[in-house]
């Protein structure tokens, strides 16, 4: 292994693409990436003190849809959510229980074990005062545009009432109902709103955010697999020849022979509803789609490596370690693989590219990521919202991926310029 | 050149028969029919099913021997501890026989699919061909004639602001998912675009047959088809242009004097004809596959659709014979891709 990284080092490509600036700052970003990733991984380990769970991501921050980056919602969307809350306090406050339970990200309604006498009659207090503001501001038709006409049984004409002081009395009444938030907690909640919220009022940022490790996940085990296993057959088949020639061949122009999409979606069928359905670890349950992936991306390395390999072991140095006597495996392992070695990795970022592309196009057909979201899932989830010009999720789902696909695409053409020159495309 | 195809063909038939035997193996591997009638199905009604597929028979002539003999097939011979079947009986060589006899249900002999109970595989396929082409056909074409012409402009003003921002176009619109172009296509193309028109001039999904409703419903997909081929395609043909502007018959001709749309539109496009033509070939059997997610999105009954509704519903008849059909189009056209080379290009040989 140390000698595979010393001469990987001693290459002159790797100064080359070490002085390709553009391509250091997208492996930057990269990098951003994995650490991001491997924060919200540590959910699964630490849930509640580290990271992102799953049971996070679902979890309502804002009862309604609203937008992000500070910019305000509708006049409508406002009193809705106003609305949502208060029904909800209600409802707990009627009944004499569950008032621990409410709670929007960092917002809690009471902290636990709080529910006193005095408590419950500030909550009914405030409820009473924000119905009767609610109440004023139902006579509108259109919130949106308060001048307009009123509904049946009112005077048309002017408002009657300031429409936005009315608002910002009833969301007043509202915040006071919940526990007042620390100065951390309330920068918390603002980065959970800071993207605005879907339809079921799930943050998108964090969304967004968790669905890096989805795609890392998905990028890192699909490319490293079908990279190890194209690597070897290739090598083999290209270093031996004969028969292990003819049956590599003979497999990847079969696999082949089926278009990309059509044969992935086969065979995530083919692989799922078998045991990894029924697990509850969301990390196997994506081993459908990390099998589908695996068997048809490993034949784009195989290529590139088995021709590689032809050339190689025409070289002297190879036939020299045949005359000192040196076995075939070792030669294989030793002399011939390392000197690959660029192909890998230039066929990885290309590789994690694609699977993280075709993660998406999957995951929004319905075949791949059924568990938590994927940026796959929010643009299929948008789709929805997109009609009614709510722009937030499938835009967050887009930068994120762009952002991650456009450093690839840079630090893959870096490489290939730097390791393999003669390549036209 | 004749006996080249002859020799293309008999090497095509091995890929063929692996091709059927790994996606018949792979479609084998969770239980058809349990996965299609679910856990609350009757030992009975699951056995119809699989009896009516063949399910029940051995998948190859070969098969180690068990006492209690699974299959309730006889086998022919027994060679030790392995059973050797009549290959006509099991599964593989009865579904290729099928597949050479392009009987895929007719009116005396049915071959149902699961999810349409009365209609048969053969009819739901020729009835989804015909509106997967009246999307790709016009795609394919006005996709290779715009990105040409931007390749030819792009390399014959190499270095220019236009060029560098074309291409910086590319880049970034390639590092976009399809999808989301097709989302956000599909909501301003329709929703968006006839509120301000005030009339309906794209639908935002669905079908309807005839060549009056083709602007109505598959204009649309239509136009986002060839903004999102546009990208890989001109930045392809711009690289090939490129390369084509730097040789020597290109300089001679201009130091001849030789007007400059001349050497481009004269010279240098037909003997870029060559990737160009691999290229377009390349895409010949997504005309039949269609985009997938297309459809998908716009509720158009092709192709694409019918193999993503095959696969949500579990029918497992539909998808078997969706991908044996498509694999041997797709076996074919390469073959068609390699001959064509050589009509073009005189100086390669099929030897």
């Amino acid at each position: 292994m140390r000698g595979i990284v010393r001469r990987f080092q001693a290459r002159r490509g790797v100064g080359k693409f070490l002085r390709n600036r553009l391509a250091v700052g997208a492996l930057g970003i990269i990098v951003l990436y994995v650490l991001g990733g491997a924060w919200v991984a540590l959910g699964d380990v630490l849930p509640g003190r580290a990271g992102v769970t799953y049971a996070e991501v679902e979890q309502p921050v804002w009862p309604a849809a609203v937008p992000g980056l500070g910019i305000p919602a509708t006049n409508e969307r406002r009193v809705e959510a106003m609305r949502i809350i208060t029904r909800e306090v209600k409802r707990a406050v009627n009944n004499g229980e569950g008032l621990s339970d409410i709670r929007y990200g960092q917002l809690r309604l009471l902290p636990r074990a709080a529910e006193s006498e005095p408590e419950v009659e500030r909550l009914s207090g405030l409820v009473e005062e924000a119905e009767e503001l609610y109440d004023q501001l139902a006579e509108f038709e259109d919130l949106n545009n308060p001048t307009g006409p009123k509904t049946e049984g009112s005077a048309p004409g002017e408002a009657a009432i300031d429409v936005p002081a009315t608002i910002a009395e009833l969301e007043r009444a509202v915040h006071q109902m919940f526990a007042p938030l620390s100065a951390w907690q309330s920068v918390k909640q603002s980065m959970l709103l800071s993207l605005g919220t879907d339809r079921q009022g799930r943050s998108t940022a964090l969304r967004a955010v968790f669905s890096i490790k989805v795609a890392l996940q998905v990028g890192i085990v699909v490319s490293i697999i079908s990279v190890l296993v194209g690597t070897l057959l290739g090598a083999a088949a290209a270093y031996f020849g004969g028969w292990v020639d003819h049956a590599v061949v003979w497999l990847y122009s079969t696999l082949s022979s089926m278009p990309e999409l059509i044969l992935l979606a086969v065979l995530v069928y083919a692989f799922s509803g078998s045991v990894f359905d029924r697990v509850a670890n969301p990390w196997l349950a994506l081993v459908p789609v990390y099998a589908a992936m695996c068997m048809e991306f490993w034949i784009g390395p195989c290529r590139v490596i088995r021709g590689e390999t032809m050339k190689l072991k025409e070289l002297e140095y190879v036939q020299a370690a045949t005359a000192i006597g040196f076995g075939r495996f070792y030669i294989l392992l030793r002399h011939v693989i390392p000197n690959t070695v660029h192909l890998m990795f230039i066929n990885f970022s290309l590789l994690f590219i694609a699977a993280i592309k075709f993660e998406v196009v999957l995951s929004f057909l319905g075949l791949g990521v059924k568990v938590g979201p994927s940026w796959g899932r929010m643009i299929q989830e948008s789709t929805q919202e997109v009609i009614n010009g709510n722009f937030w999720q499938i835009g967050a789902a887009t930068a994120f991926m762009f952002v991650l696909v456009l450093a690839f695409n840079i630090v893959s053409d870096a490489l290939q310029d730097a390791f393999d020159p003669k390549h036209v495309g | 050149m004749w006996s080249y195809l002859a020799r293309r063909l008999l090497y095509s038939i091995p890929v063929y028969l692996g091709i059927i035997l790994i996606m018949m193996g792979a479609l084998r591997i969770r239980d058809p029919v349990s996965a299609y009638l679910g856990k609350n199905a009757t030992a009975e009604t699951a056995a119809l099913k699989k009896a009516s597929m063949g399910l029940d028979r051995p998948f190859l002539p070969i098969a180690v021997e068990s006492k209690d003999d699974p299959f309730g097939v006889e086998p022919l011979a027994q060679v030790g501890r392995v059973g050797l079947y009549a290959p006509m009986k099991t599964q593989y060589f009865e579904f290729l026989s099928r597949i050479v006899r392009l009987d895929f249900g007719s009116a005396e002999k049915p071959y149902r699919s699961w999810q349409f109970e009365s209609e048969d595989v053969g009819a739901k396929l020729a009835d989804a061909v015909w509106p997967t082409l009246k999307i790709t056909i016009p795609t394919l074409v006005l996709t290779a004639g715009i990105a040409i012409l931007v390749g030819l402009l792009s390399a014959a003003m190499r270095g220019s602001a236009i060029d560098r921002t074309l291409m910086v176009l590319v880049v970034l619109g390639m590092s976009i998912s399809v999808v989301v172009f097709i989302v956000l296509g599909q909501v301003f193309g329709s929703s968006w675009l006839n509120g301000k028109l005030g009339f309906e001039l794209f639908a935002s999904n669905g079908y309807e047959p005839g060549i009056g409703n083709w602007v109505r419903y598959c204009a649309l997909p239509v136009i986002i088809g060839v903004v999102v081929g546009m990208g890989y395609d001109a930045r392809f043909y711009r690289a090939v242009m490129v390369e084509e502007t730097g040789r020597d018959y290109i300089t001679t001709a201009i130091a001849k004097g030789a007007p400059r749309s001349k050497v481009i539109f004269a010279h240098m496009l037909k003997n870029a004809m060559i990737p160009v033509i691999t290229r377009v070939m390349i895409t010949i059997p997504f005309l039949i596959t269609g985009s997938i997610v297309m459809e998908y999105q716009f509720r158009i009954p092709g192709m694409g659709k019918l193999l993503i509704d095959a696969i949500i519903n579990k029918d497992f008849p539909l998808i078997q014979t969706f991908t044996a059909v498509l694999a041997g189009l797709f076996i074919l056209t390469n073959i068609l891709t390699d001959v064509l080379y050589a009509l073009v290009d005189p100086r390669v040989r099929l030897a």
